[in-house]
């Protein structure tokens, strides 16, 4: 009875950008093979270790450094990226942004190993590689939870661009509890409501006003910031008992935490970080295994569809929002328990990277995820390389994660498509 | 008496004029809750306060005692804020009667027009881009980027006033354009969505101030600190009563004068402006009139920057005349309070004025709070975002004093979702 | 299923979509709402399926009074609703589709994705309407997507089902499909709510009509009643769809495609190689189903999609991929499909609508300084010449009934020196004087010398209006005719018969 239209896909710009970003990473790879490597004179070498930083605790095996020609490795480092750039620009894998960020990895490593090298400018002329991981994974671990929040209110329709704020009140609440009671579960909880509330203010002035989401967003933060540095110089500087910034302790899972390199980095951690790799599960799960994660993906879509067949659109969103709220106030506390005490301003905007990678994990908690750890990485190599007195000024260097988050957002790394009501108030007649 | 029945017939109308203006009526309210709020702040963080409520039971002198402490705390807290941004009676009166301590006297309103010169001025870039759509909350790096250009040719050209002087204001707007350029472009040609890339961006100028404030070209010679030179007297803003007086109210008053005027002739009269509303009111029906989006987001950063990249400028010209690593840093920052006048004055350059002159009053206020009773300033800002939520929320205003006949406006940016 | 409506009241604000509207369908009946775009029907529809509520009245089924809190409780109760705009979540699959709202679930809440897709490979079967229940919903055409739109309403046993203008979107072949099926499911008892607003399909396949106009129902009567009869109780008043032309000499090309080429916002090919050729003093009327490509290639002509290949012709000069500006100021008019996204800021007044794409020309702005007099004067006079009716210049342009936001658009166009006039759904929506006046404006253009191109889906308008017909299926021309020739011959044509060409 009907023909379908013939339909042949052809080269779309989504496909031009791709070609873009291989030959970008391309011409990454080159700069590294020559810069960190060919131009290295031969007998300089970089040293890799890969002792734990608490040798007393665990470390049943000593793994001992490995050293190697900095120009030669450098020189391989730079070749694999520019093999990731060819694939990118002759196959336009669908995986094209994981690519991107292995290879940003690749740079930073490079640039590690060359700054370390032997008579190079360094200070500290080895890699720890099993610090750079354990630094990275609890910037992650904080990502992590805030691209979750997103994922959670983005899917359901309702932009969350007050992550950031969530962090802080999560943070300095989280931070108060946990000091006047010695007991992280009590500050996690109380981290959880303080972010829920504040997810509860958004979802309120935008689904029941139609505030716009950004403005609300943005200005919670504002507000959060500024409330979150006068209780701090009201209370927390005259009562600083309510400030202890004790650490949350690291729970070994026993056996696997020998494991070298990655025992530290993943079965060494804080009790934040088990539960956010659970919240990854149970997330991914929901969203796309169950009935749940249906009607709020239908109601981030298209939400008179869902309402159309007896979905409550704004009960969906409420419920979600709320959850990503206190999903982000743990991850404050859980910044607080890994950076020590609260101070204003510590969380110098990660609430916004991790939207950006929410944006490059595709709104999925799994892509969400693997964004995150690059963010973390580059974040914490970006930080450190300064104790490697490297020839490229701090400040440079510190703008590093603000400049992959725009490159990211900017779809440098492959145009992404948003659930496509999110953002869109909803009105129900 | 008949000079009664002459004035209250147009004291009605003025009123029926705020009443039917309903953003005004509106605004207004938001700021009366805002002050409310950030009373109850005030009273639930204030160690004295709370013991004098811990009491009340003892006895039954001790509610008013209670009250009165409150009275006196809050009520403290906010005539600092007033005589420090405004004026003190007190003070007043010894100037009118004695005819001496005029500086002292005019010094806080002298804060507050300086202060709010160049937050009028980034306001109103923000509120034009808002009008075409665009949400730039980038303006205090593109007022650092203006503060850098100001500063380096200021300090390193030495020309005359009358070139040197506008040639420095041109760097300013220049140094703005060139940081609001890059999201503009990015929006354009990739859909990058401008509110994280501009956010994105406060960070990076934030560090690039510092590297260029240590910089051998612009750090002050013979100095390890993140300074920057001084600019030259050709290329400062005076003082408008002179340097003698002592008030730091400069000419730049003039500017944002010109800056108003211009953002009002842009959007009520030039045709450009007209594309602009055109684009943030209907971007599909602005696209299909021939009206490039590109062209419009690009020429919005620009504009926007620009202004932004003035106001900071016109900062560094008119006070410090030099910078330094913490140039609009933190609580000296101006872009989101930008953002929260623009809001207030419904992106209309005249009420932007007022939300300036508003906001800027609360800032200046805080400080002196800050130093009279030791209550943070952050308290300004809360206030501020207060404020910003309920004109953000128009309608919970109307529900809150159950107002009925009130038009209200939502704010809607044209840019939603992410986009990208 | 017996329904019956109590004197249904809806207001949106202080505007009153229906007015104690009362109707009852009898258990397998075919009850068709016969009523013009904006009568009030669709909200009808959306009270009975629970998705508004009604500010007065009430509903009974089978005599019992209901109140549904939302619309699964409708579809509880047998009511099954194929919506006018599609429900369907486009990134989901056909069985996601279809099963939302209504799961079957394992453990842990789990999706169970077998049974949904045996469910619908059954009902497939029942219905005959054959589709993948794997498939991604907006990979399909707007055919099969219609299809799981109507499986999805009958998935929960239906003995009600409302389909809001399914015609729309159909060929006429299809809407002979789609009418057997609705008599089969009456013949085997579910009730049918129809609603359209073409009187032919009315008459084919109503068992009784009830006539809405302006939120009333004006009268139930009979699908013998006579197409003129129908029209004349739809509008109000009687009506000839018929335009006064005379015969105007023909001159040179005025509008000219070749084998031009567009794609879709999927990357699909919509306009593939179409040829045509519009002439100086005529109307070429483009028919043809919607979603057939006709909005692509109209956005294409105005700048305002890529083409991809071929070339398009403007009085002589290559517009191929010109901006819409440049296009513009080349003397196209374009009344744009979609007057409110494309036509018109409705918050800006009626004077500066009227100059929203010349804003920058003499007289209108000099050095970049509009010229507000001007724009005023030119108002006033397009105001008066347009018989737009309105409080003022000044008014904003939502203030305007949809008749005069369309002259507006209307006027504005045909103010400037054109070379060729194009029209998209000229007077979807309107009111019939708004619509006799409108094809009175484009046939003046037409005698004036300028080449016309109407494109439309009303084919009543489409054989008032054109000189030539040309009709579009699945991207391409599939016949170009005159307009003498018969609805049935253009229908085929509209269905892809005679694609040979
Ligand atoms: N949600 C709404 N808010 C305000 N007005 C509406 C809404 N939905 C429909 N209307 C108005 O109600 C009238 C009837 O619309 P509708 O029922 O869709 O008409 P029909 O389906 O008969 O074409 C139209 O004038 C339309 O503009
Ligand atoms: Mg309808």
């Amino acid at each position: 009875m009907s023909v379908a239209l013939e339909a042949s896909r052809v080269t779309t710009p989504h496909d031009r950008r791709t070609t873009t970003i291989g030959a970008i990473m391309i011409g990454l790879g080159l700069f590294i093979a020559v810069v960190f490597g060919l131009v290295v004179p031969s007998w300089a070498h970089s040293q890799l270790t890969f002792d734990p930083i608490n040798t007393a605790v665990h470390a049943p095996w000593h793994l001992g450094a490995l050293t190697v020609e900095t120009r030669w490795t450098d020189t391989l480092l730079g070749l694999v990226a520019v093999a990731l750039g060819v694939e990118v620009v002759l196959r336009h894998p669908r995986r094209a942004m994981s690519r991107f960020g292995a290879t940003s990895i690749l740079f930073l490593l490079a640039l590690l190993l060359w700054a370390s090298r032997t008579s190079g400018p360094a200070t500290v002329n080895f890699v720890d590689l099993t610090a750079v991981l354990v630094g990275s994974s609890s910037l992650a671990m904080v990502l992590i939870y805030g691209s979750l929040s997103g994922v959670l209110c983005e899917r359901a329709g309702v932009v969350n661009i007050a992550i950031e704020g969530q962090f802080i009140a999560g943070a300095f609440l989280g931070s108060m509890i946990e000091s006047v009671t010695n007991n992280f579960w009590l500050a996690t909880l109380a981290g959880a409501l303080a972010g829920a509330f504040f997810g509860w203010i958004l979802a309120f002035l935008a689904l029941r006003y139609m505030s716009d989401q950004i403005i609300v967003g943005v200005v919670i933060v504002t507000l959060l910031a500024a409330l979150s540095s006068y209780l701090n110089l009201q209370v927390l500087t005259p009562y600083p008992q309510f400030n202890l910034g004790n650490l949350a302790p690291n729970l070994a899972i026993p056996l696997l935490y020998k494991i070298p390199v990655l025992g530290p980095v993943l079965f060494n951690q804080t009790g934040f970080f088990y539960f956010a790799i659970v919240l990854i599960a149970v997330i991914s799960f929901g969203l796309f295994r169950t009935r749940w994660g249906l009607r709020v993906r239908a109601v981030g879509e298209h939400p008179k569809a869902a309402e159309s067949v007896g979905i409550n659109v704004v009960a969906t969103r409420y419920r979600n929002v709320i959850m990503g709220g206190a999903v982000a106030g743990i991850g404050g506390v859980s910044f607080m328990a890994t950076q020590g005490q609260f101070q204003p301003g510590y969380t110098s905007g990660f609430g916004y990277i991790a939207l950006a990678a929410l944006i490059f994990g595709r709104w999925t908690p799994s892509g969400a995820v693997v964004a995150s750890v690059l963010f973390g990485i580059s974040s914490y190599l970006a930080g450190n390389l300064q104790g490697y007195s490297v020839p490229i000024p701090t400040e440079i260097l510190g703008m590093f994660p603000y400049l992959i988050t725009i490159a990211v957002v900017a779809g440098l790394i492959g145009r992404v498509r948003p659930p496509a009501a999110d953002g869109v108030p909803y009105q129900r007649s | 008496m008949s000079t009664e029945s002459i004035t209250t017939a147009p004291r009605a109308s003025w009123w029926r004029r705020l009443y039917t203006q309903s953003p005004t009526l509106l605004a207004g309210l938001a700021i009366a809750l805002g002050i409310v709020v950030g009373a109850f702040v005030i009273i639930f963080t204030s160690p004295v306060v709370l013991r004098s409520w811990r009491h009340i039971f003892s006895s039954g002198g001790a509610i008013l005692s209670a009250l009165k402490i409150t009275v006196d705390n809050v009520g403290a807290a906010y005539r600092a804020m007033f005589t420090g941004s405004v004026i003190s009676p007190t003070l007043l009166w010894h100037s009118l009667t004695t005819g001496h301590g005029w500086t002292t006297t005019l010094t806080p309103l002298s804060e507050t027009l300086t202060y709010a010169t160049p937050l009028l001025i980034a306001s109103i870039g923000v509120g034009i881009a808002f009008q075409t759509g665009i949400f730039n909350i980038g303006a205090n790096g593109q007022a650092q980027m203006g503060g850098i250009g100001g500063a380096a040719v200021g300090s390193m050209i030495h020309v005359p006033m009358v070139i040197h002087l506008p040639l420095t204001l041109l760097a300013g707007i220049l140094g703005g354009v060139l940081v609001g350029l890059v999201p503009g472009l990015l929006k354009a040609y990739t859909g990058a969505h401008e509110v994280i890339v501009t956010l994105m961006f406060n960070y990076v100028v934030a560090a690039f101030l510092i590297f260029s404030v240590l910089s051998t070209a612009l750090q002050q010679p013979g100095q390890s600190n993140d300074i920057s030179r001084t600019i030259d007297a050709s290329a400062q803003l005076p003082p408008l009563f002179g340097v003698a007086s002592g008030l730091r109210v400069s000419y730049g008053i003039f500017v944002a004068a010109a800056v108003i005027v211009f953002a009002w002739w842009f959007l009520e009269r030039s045709s450009l402006g007209f594309e602009f509303r055109v684009t943030g009111q209907n971007p599909q029906a602005a696209r299909a009139s021939g009206i490039s989006p590109r062209f419009i987001i690009i020429a919005v950063f620009c504009v926007s920057g620009g202004l932004a990249g003035l106001a900071g400028t016109v900062q560094m010209q008119s006070t410090t005349h030099y910078i330094d690593g913490g140039f609009l840093i933190g609580n000296a920052g101006i872009g989101f309070t930008a953002i929260t006048v623009a809001l207030l004055g419904r992106n209309k350059p005249v009420g932007i004025m007022w939300g300036a002159l508003l906001f800027a009053a609360l800032g200046v206020g805080g400080r002196a709070m800050q130093a009279a009773t030791g209550i943070p300033l952050d308290l300004a800002t809360i206030i501020q975002s207060f404020v910003v939520l309920l004109v953000a929320t128009p309608v919970m205003i109307t529900e809150i004093f159950r107002l009925r006949n009130v038009e209200t406006q939502r704010i809607q940016l044209a840019t939603q979702g992410w986009g990208s | 299923m017996r329904v019956e409506l109590r004197e249904i009241t809806k207001r949106f604000g202080s505007f009153t979509a229906n007015d104690s509207i009362s109707l009852t369908v009898e258990p397998g009946q075919i009850h068709c709402l016969l009523g013009e775009n904006g009568a009030g029907k669709s909200t009808l529809m959306n009270v009975v399926f629970g998705l508004l509520h009604p500010d007065h009245g009430e509903i009974l089924l089978d005599g019992e009074p209901v109140r549904f809190a939302n619309s699964g409780e409708a579809v509880r109760r047998g009511i099954g609703m194929v919506h006018q705009h599609f429900m369907l979540v486009p990134v989901f699959s056909v069985a996601e589709n279809v099963v939302l709202g209504f799961e079957p679930t394992k453990s842990l809440n789990r999706l169970d994705h077998d049974k949904a897709r045996r469910e619908i490979r059954e009902l497939s079967e029942r219905y005959g309407l054959d589709v993948d229940p794997d498939a991604v919903v907006e990979t399909l055409p707007v055919g099969i997507q219609q299809r799981v739109e109507i499986l999805k309403a009958l998935s929960h046993d239906a003995r009600l089902l409302i389909l809001d203008e399914p015609t729309a979107v159909l060929t006429p072949q299809e809407i002979d499909a789609l009418m057997g099926i609705m008599r089969s499911l009456a013949a085997a008892g579910t009730s049918i709510l129809f609603i359209t607003h073409k009187l032919k399909e009315v008459r084919a396949v109503a068992d009784v009509i009830t006539v809405i106009r302006q939120g009333r129902v004006i009268d139930s009567v009979s699908p013998e009643t006579s197409e003129p009869d129908l029209a004349a109780l739809m509008v109000g008043r009687s009506v000839s769809l018929t335009v006064a032309k005379d015969a105007v000499e023909v001159g040179g090309s005025s509008l000219e495609l070749r084998d031009v080429v567009v794609r879709d916002d999927r990357g699909l090919v919509a306009v593939d190689h179409v040829s045509l050729s519009v002439r100086e003093g005529e109307i070429v009327a483009l028919a043809g189903v919607q979603g057939n490509g006709q909005t692509e290639l109209a956005e294409a002509i105005a700048g305002m999609r890529h083409v991809e290949s071929g070339q398009i012709v403007l009085g002589g000069r290559d517009i191929t991929n010109r901006s819409p500006r440049e296009i513009l100021d080349e003397g196209l008019g374009h009344v744009p499909e979609d007057r409110h996204r494309d036509g018109l800021v409705l918050s800006m007044s009626i004077s500066d609508n009227l100059v929203l794409n010349t804003p920058r020309r003499a007289p209108f702005a000099r050095r970049g300084t509009r010229q507000l007099s001007a724009v005023a004067d030119n108002a006033r006079d397009l105001v008066q010449r347009f018989d737009i009716r309105t409080t003022g210049i000044d008014a904003s342009a939502s203030s305007l009934s949809g008749g005069n936001q369309q002259k507006v658009i209307v006027a504005r166009e045909l103010s400037r020196p054109l070379v060729a006039f194009m029209a998209s759904q000229p007077t979807r929506g309107l009111d019939v004087g708004s619509i006799e006046y409108v094809h009175r404006q484009i046939v003046a253009e037409r005698n004036a010398g300028r080449g016309v191109l109407i494109i439309s889906s009303e084919l009543d308008e489409v054989l008032a209006l054109g000189d030539r017909i040309a009709v579009m299926y699945a991207g391409r021309i599939t016949g170009v005719v005159d307009s003498s020739t018969s609805r049935e011959d253009i229908g085929l044509l509209m269905a892809g018969a005679g694609r040979e060409h």
